[in-house]
């Protein structure tokens, strides 16, 4: 552990609704998010003197962190809008920490989310992605590539190097999709099988629609702070890496390994721990396959294993490594940028022995990982119980 | 700066100091830093590297073409890029299958060049 890290904490965690909630904007989300991570913290908006949020798609807001800022009515002393894709959720822990290692916030709160899916149609939503950026919009975009599509070829490469198959993809759909059948919060609780995945529409080759992650409204949030006296066991934060390898999928030369090599192993070395140690692990899953490439690149098991790793119930709660236990991308939550802040939430919950029916027994280190752009930019966390 | 791409045949970026070719473009060469970079003609020839049949279209705009085959090429250069793959039936597409370029396409100010098996009448 770092020891610039070592008085400082995951304070409190919160969400505002989840799934469809529609008449509420995203400030409104990002409102109740705040709220509720402060109460679990002990702590009100006028403790506050730090703000991270991430851009949102839906508003056109030129300053994000200033429209939070005033949404909220506070002035902080530090602020910023941070952006590093899906990696924003996890990678917000660490900025905030560095503000309040280095003295210029005592209470930094994090908080974003939106109203992805009740602000457009899913058409429209496919629509914006596609043409976010994520391709090239010169090189790439003009050949019709879905955001899916981008994933998929990592997917098809994966399954050409190393023999995974559509079934095992499946399979990380599946226990995922049954540990959101136990969050009470998540979008998606109705359990699925492997032949569900299998069925459902095919959207580009080999990903299902089962696949791929939902859309749905929601914010999260977190205080990370340095106050003595905090209400509830705080959460310690033992590693962190960062792991950059490229930003359009087309240039990468070896597209079934992602930066999560880089990262994991800076944060597994900053932790002074290993995989094996891990009792949790809150994988980025925006895609079936991703969650695959995570297992191996993080170090869970050897490189090509991924897809017999998460065979024979091994990532589902009661399995050898619970992933994901809040129902993830796939199907607790997916708003945005904010949907890697939910893995974040989740970890906490476990290491405090506060996730419900999901709880996993004696959970005291939890790894949350957050993958950004096209498996180009990943942050991972280590955590530990108080 | 690079000038813009050349439509009439097809060319990759290659930086005129280390004589490596990259995509895509940018200013400068991602193997040695070097700023002298020139639309050079390439084979044209190259693999797939992986590949992805579309179902439902990103926009109304490629509607019409579904399904369509979304490949990384690794070209004979060196770079990997992103294309199409035409002219052969979509489950037949196999990684390392040979392509060539089969035409550039303009539309929107936009030039995109597809490929074909290599074998292809």
């Amino acid at each position: 552990m770092n020891k610039n890290l070592q008085n400082i904490s995951i304070a409190g965690v919160g969400e505002s609704p989840l799934g469809s909630v529609p008449g509420v904007n995203a400030m409104e989300l990002q409102r109740a998010a705040a709220l509720a991570a402060l109460a679990d913290a002990g702590l009100s908006l006028s403790d506050v003197d730090g703000l991270l949020t991430t851009p949102v798609r839906v508003e056109k807001w030129a300053m994000p962190v200033g429209m939070v800022a005033q949404g909220l009515g506070i002035r902080p002393g530090y602020l910023a809008t941070l952006d590093v894709a899906g990696a924003s959720g996890t990678a917000m822990v660490h900025h905030a920490a560095m503000a309040v290692a280095t003295g210029q916030a005592e209470a930094v709160l994090c908080v974003a989310g939106q109203n992805q899916l009740s602000s457009q149609s899913r058409d429209a939503a496919v629509a914006q992605m596609a043409g976010a950026g994520w391709a090239h919009p010169e090189y790439e975009a003009p050949y019709g590539p879905l955001v899916p599509t981008l994933y998929a070829l990592v997917a098809q490469r994966h399954m050409h190097e190393y023999g995974t198959t559509p079934e095992q993809m499946a399979e990380v759909a599946a226990a995922i999709r049954g540990h959101a059948a136990l969050n009470p919060l998540a979008h998606k609780k109705a359990p699925i099988t492997v032949a569900d995945v299998l069925n459902s529409k095919m959207i580009t080759t080999p990903l299902h629609m089962l696949d791929c992650a939902i859309v749905s409204d929601g914010a999260a949030a977190f205080v990370i702070s340095s106050r003595p006296g905090l209400k509830k066991r705080a959460v310690k934060i033992l590693g962190q890496g960062y792991g950059f390898t490229h930003t359009y999928i087309g240039e990468h030369d070896n597209i079934a390994t992602t930066g999560a090599v880089q990262s994991g192993r800076a944060a597994f070395a900053m932790a002074g721990v290993k995989p094996a140690d891990i009792d949790v692990a809150e994988l980025y899953d925006c895609f079936t396959i991703t969650v695959i490439a995570e297992l191996e690149d993080l170090g869970f098991c050897p490189k090509g294993e991924g897809g017999r790793f998460v065979e024979g119930g091994r990532i589902r709660l009661g399995g050898a490594l619970p992933v994901t236990t809040h129902g993830g991308l796939l199907s607790a939550v997916h708003p945005g940028l904010a949907g890697g802040m939910f893995h974040v939430v989740e970890a906490v919950r476990q290491l405090r022995g506060e996730a419900g029916a999901r709880q996993v027994p004696g959970a005291e280190l939890a790894l949350a990982h957050g993958n950004g752009g096209i498996i180009g930019i990943h942050c991972t966390l280590i955590l530990g119980k108080g | 700066m690079l000038p813009p791409r050349p439509q009439d045949r097809f060319t990759l970026p290659r930086c005129e100091d280390c004589g490596k070719f990259h995509f895509y473009p940018r200013p400068v060469c991602p193997h040695c830093t070097g700023a002298r970079i020139a639309w050079t003609e390439a084979s044209g020839r190259g693999e797939v590297y992986s590949h992805s049949t579309v179902y439902r279209a990103p926009s109304p705009a490629f509607k019409d073409d579904l399904p369509y085959v979304i490949a990384i090429v690794k070209t004979d250069e060196g770079p990997h890029l992103l294309s199409r793959v035409v002219g052969v039936s979509p489950q037949q597409v196999r990684i390392g299958m040979r392509l060539r370029v089969r035409s550039a396409r303009k539309s929107d100010d936009v030039i995109r060049f597809e490929f074909e098996p290599e074998k292809a009448k």
